[in-house]
């Protein structure tokens, strides 16, 4: 049995304290272990920024990569041994600004990876400059007169993009958070969870009475996430209320289930053949 | 060298030029004949001005051939460019109407010769038969190469092109001119291969699996023939997003234990520089392989350079070891791109291998002996069983040659922690100064054993006063060029680098004392000659330099460097 200790790693956390990190990773290790999953058998990749440190604070395998790349190295690694139980930590900037492209190419892929995006409206590890999702008019110390573009919507975009398990979680409900990665990480193939996460530090707008006052569960409302329609009107929502939950999910075939090189074994389970490569060699013209 | 002959085919993209020349080019392969070919092309689909050109000899060919014996014009500006490289019996093909009084132009009619053929799309064919007719090929060599090219094309297609052949055959047997080469030499054991092919057969003799790519002249055609390959091995081939995803994708497949490539030009390495750092503080192996261009920025996007070396050496941020590789021809390229594999896994950092488009696309004749396969492939990875304690594994462990044990993430007990920020012994980060210097020190005291590693430059002739010194793909043009020297009376050697970096300074240093030195460079600055300068002292040197996108011919050599003499 797979205990929320096993998980325990004496790196000390470099985090604020009352930083929303902090309930992303508690609700991590919870349903890891809940799913069996043991910390040897976990590969956790990350980016850079805050969310980019998180798997040192917990006990797995990591690549903690660069800013932005995460998806990418992920990728590779799931292409080349698809029985990996892969997770992606990273932040709204890393996600959405520097790696916006490979987001939205690792989902165009359906590559199967669980993205947890610690999205807390700003940039922490930099000191406070706005981030993709800011809001319109928020004053930072770079954007002295407010944010002027519009905010990224993660929950939109992945809709877009066919995404098949789209949620959003909030850093302040690690039950409900918990319950999202579970099902994230059982799904087959791309799923994201979008994770409101106060910056205590630089964010004085979007803190944790801010969110609490506006989030609400989508379950309690007896939402049933398999309307893409329904999906996008919801992901839509934010001045007034905030949805949280499963927005939208859907049953496809992943990336590498879908290569047939790979339906009898992993890449990295084939051996070396000579044989098959010397008849390569005699059959060139 | 009985006979030493060249056939150019120019016209406009679009027209076919490559195909007519890829045919006539296994043909003469089919003859017994040693064929080398090149491959010269606008950055555009249609129009414009390209051109195949073959050299076919009863002994080995390996670099282009200044001079021209029959020039086939698919359009005028193939005379206007091309005119002058006739040799004194040289003849002009030509199926337009933009006759000049001179005898030596023979009008073609490949419309006329198609529509009775059957179809328009058989022209190229027609020229084809034209030019082995003309040159003493049996057209029954030209039969089995179509039945290879249009096979899969339906019976219809190859019929029409067997008719097309003999139209083409037929209508200049006419002809007075006439080079008779022989054609009942063939020899199985020899095959026509371009770099491109010859890199990624490397890369599965090497047990790479893997592959990602963004798509960049000269570097696709790597990958369109790993693919290719990959029907009949287990092979992904993955387009990425951009470069940046490419050598990315290939850290995380190597990290989780398959060997892994990917290709790009100069541009595209400009975008996976942050990668290729990645890897190095990682101590992930990968090899990538950089076709190089004239640039910056898009530079001639279709032709070929050398100017890529000193980039490659220091690119990304900090210093960190790392390989370099060039190979000169088709059989260097697969034996280097394997030992690129070998090394980089060995020593856990980035093997970079230098082409070019000259390199690349064009075709040399080979024995298919030298591509033999390896029956085992030496694997550096460590399993969990291996470890005297799983649970006390530490993926940056200090040793004394810097090489940590690599075990695999999710393989065992072992728990494996890589990072880009500076780490410690087990993987976490750490901003302690001493650690800092360790791991530095770690990553670069590898040097020593890489260094052993590399290969001693190939000389010829050395004792000589007078040395070219080249590196990578211009090897054949410039021990062509020492072959011709020679002949006219000056005693001239040459060195020529394939293991660049490390430099392998002490094999150098011998070499090069109290002699005068020509560099021979693909590049403006003398980039070798630079390096040469930094790693050895040496100062002094004269250079034959070539930047305009164009290949080394031996000739221009030769007459640069008589003037360097004079």
């Amino acid at each position: 049995m797979v205990t929320v200790k096993d998980y325990e790693c004496s790196f000390e956390n470099k985090w604020c304290s009352g930083c929303g990190n902090f309930g992303i990773l508690s609700a991590m290790k919870e349903s890891l272990a809940e799913l069996e999953i043991s910390p040897d058998n976990i590969l956790l990749v990350s980016g850079i920024g805050q969310a980019g440190k998180t798997p040192h604070f917990m006990k797995c395998n990591m690549f903690h990569s660069l800013h932005g790349r995460a998806l990418t190295i992920a990728t590779g690694a799931k292409l080349a041994n698809h029985n990996l139980n892969i997770i992606v930590n990273s932040g709204d900037g890393d996600c959405y600004g520097e790696g916006g492209n490979h987001f939205i190419n690792a989902v165009r892929r359906n590559i199967d990876v669980t993205l947890l995006v610690h999205n807390n409206q700003i940039y922490g590890l930099t000191k406070g400059q706005a981030s993709p999702t800011s809001d319109q008019g928020m004053k930072t110390n770079l954007q002295q007169n407010g944010v002027i573009s519009e905010p990224f919507n993660p929950v939109s975009t992945a809709l877009a993009l066919g995404c098949g398990f789209v949620a959003r979680g909030f850093s302040g409900n690690t039950t409900q958070l918990k319950k999202l990665i579970k099902e994230a990480v059982n799904y087959r193939g791309f799923s994201i969870i979008d994770i409101l996460q106060p910056c205590v530090s630089f964010n004085k707008i979007n803190t944790y009475s801010w969110y609490k006052s506006k989030v609400y569960d989508l379950e309690d409302e007896n939402y049933s996430p398999d309307s893409l329609e329904n999906a996008f009107k919801i992901s839509r929502l934010w001045n007034e209320k905030i949805p949280t939950g499963i927005i939208y999910k859907e049953e496809k075939l992943s990336y590498t289930e879908k290569i047939k090189v790979l339906n009898r074994h992993a890449l990295i389970e084939n051996n070396y053949n000579p044989e098959k490569l010397k008849e390569v060699i005699l059959n060139i013209a | 060298m009985t006979f030493d002959i060249s056939i150019k085919i120019g016209g406009e993209a679009g027209q076919g030029i490559q195909t007519v020349g890829n045919i006539l080019t296994s043909v003469f392969q089919s003859a017994g004949l040693y064929t080398m070919a090149i491959n010269d092309f606008e950055s555009r689909v249609r129009g414009g001005h390209s051109f195949f050109q073959i050299r076919i000899s009863d002994k080995p060919v390996n670099a282009p051939s200044h001079k021209i014996d029959i020039l086939m014009a698919l359009n005028q500006l193939t005379c206007k460019y091309h005119e002058k490289e006739l040799t004194k019996d040289g003849i002009i093909l030509s199926d337009a109407r933009f006759f000049s009084e001179k005898d030596n132009i023979h009008f073609i009619p490949l419309t006329e010769l198609s529509a009775k053929a059957g179809d328009k799309i058989t022209s190229n064919t027609i020229a084809v038969g034209i030019i082995l007719s003309l040159t003493g090929m049996p057209v029954r060599l030209l039969e089995d190469v179509l039945k290879f090219s249009f096979q899969k094309k339906g019976k219809d297609i190859l019929e029409k092109n067997f008719k097309a052949a003999e139209l083409g055959y037929d209508f200049a047997s006419k002809f007075k001119y006439n080079l008779n080469l022989p054609a009942d030499n063939f020899d199985n054991s020899r095959i026509n291969i371009n770099g491109s092919k010859a890199i990624a057969l490397g890369a599965l003799a090497s047990d790479c699996r893997f592959a990602s790519f963004y798509p960049m002249s000269p570097a696709t055609s790597v990958m369109k023939n790993l693919s290719a390959f990959s029907k009949d091995i287990p092979f992904i081939v993955e387009q990425a997003e951009d470069e940046i995803a490419a050598v990315n994708n290939i850290i995380g497949a190597s990290f989780a234990g398959v060997r892994s490539i990917t290709s790009t030009s100069g541009g595209g390495f400009c975008l996976m520089t942050e990668g290729l750092g990645l890897a190095a503080i990682t101590e992930t192996p990968v090899v990538i392989i950089n076709a190089q261009r004239p640039g910056p920025a898009t530079g001639l996007p279709t032709r070929t350079a050398q100017a890529d070396l000193q980039f490659v050496i220091k690119s990304s941020q900090d210093d960190f070891p790392r390989f370099v590789f060039a190979p000169g021809s088709p059989e260097e390229a697969f034996k280097i791109t394997q030992k690129a594999f070998y090394l980089s896994e060995k020593y856990q950092v980035p093997a970079i291998i230098l082409t070019d488009q000259y390199l690349n696309d064009s075709l040399f004749t080979i024995e298919k002996g030298v591509l033999t396969i390896p029956e085992n492939i030496k694997s550096f990875i460590i399993e969990d069983k291996e470890l005297e304690n799983p649970e006390l594994y530490k993926r940056y462990k200090l040793t004394k040659n810097g090489i940590s044990q690599r075990v695999l993430p999710c393989s065992g007990k072992a728990i494996v922690r890589v990072t880009g920020n500076e780490h410690d012994e087990s993987g976490h980060i750490s901003e302690d100064a001493e650690n800092r210097n360790k791991m530095v020190n770690k990553r670069f005291v590898k040097m020593e054993g890489m260094i052993q590693e590399m290969s001693s430059p190939e000389t010829f002739n050395k004792e000589s006063d007078i040395l070219m010194i080249g590196w990578g793909s211009s090897k054949y043009a410039i021990k062509e060029a020492s072959d011709i020297l020679i002949e006219s009376g000056i005693d001239i050697g040459y060195i020529h680098f394939t293991d660049l970096w490390p430099f392998p300074f002490d094999m150098v240093t011998d070499l090069i004392k109290n002699k005068k030195l020509i560099m021979v460079e693909g590049n403006r600055s003398s980039q070798l000659g630079l390096l040469i300068m930094e790693q050895t002292g040496e100062r002094f040197f004269e250079t034959v330099l070539k930047y305009n996108g164009r290949p080394f011919y031996p000739n221009e050599i030769c007459k640069q460097v008589k003037k360097i003499l004079e």
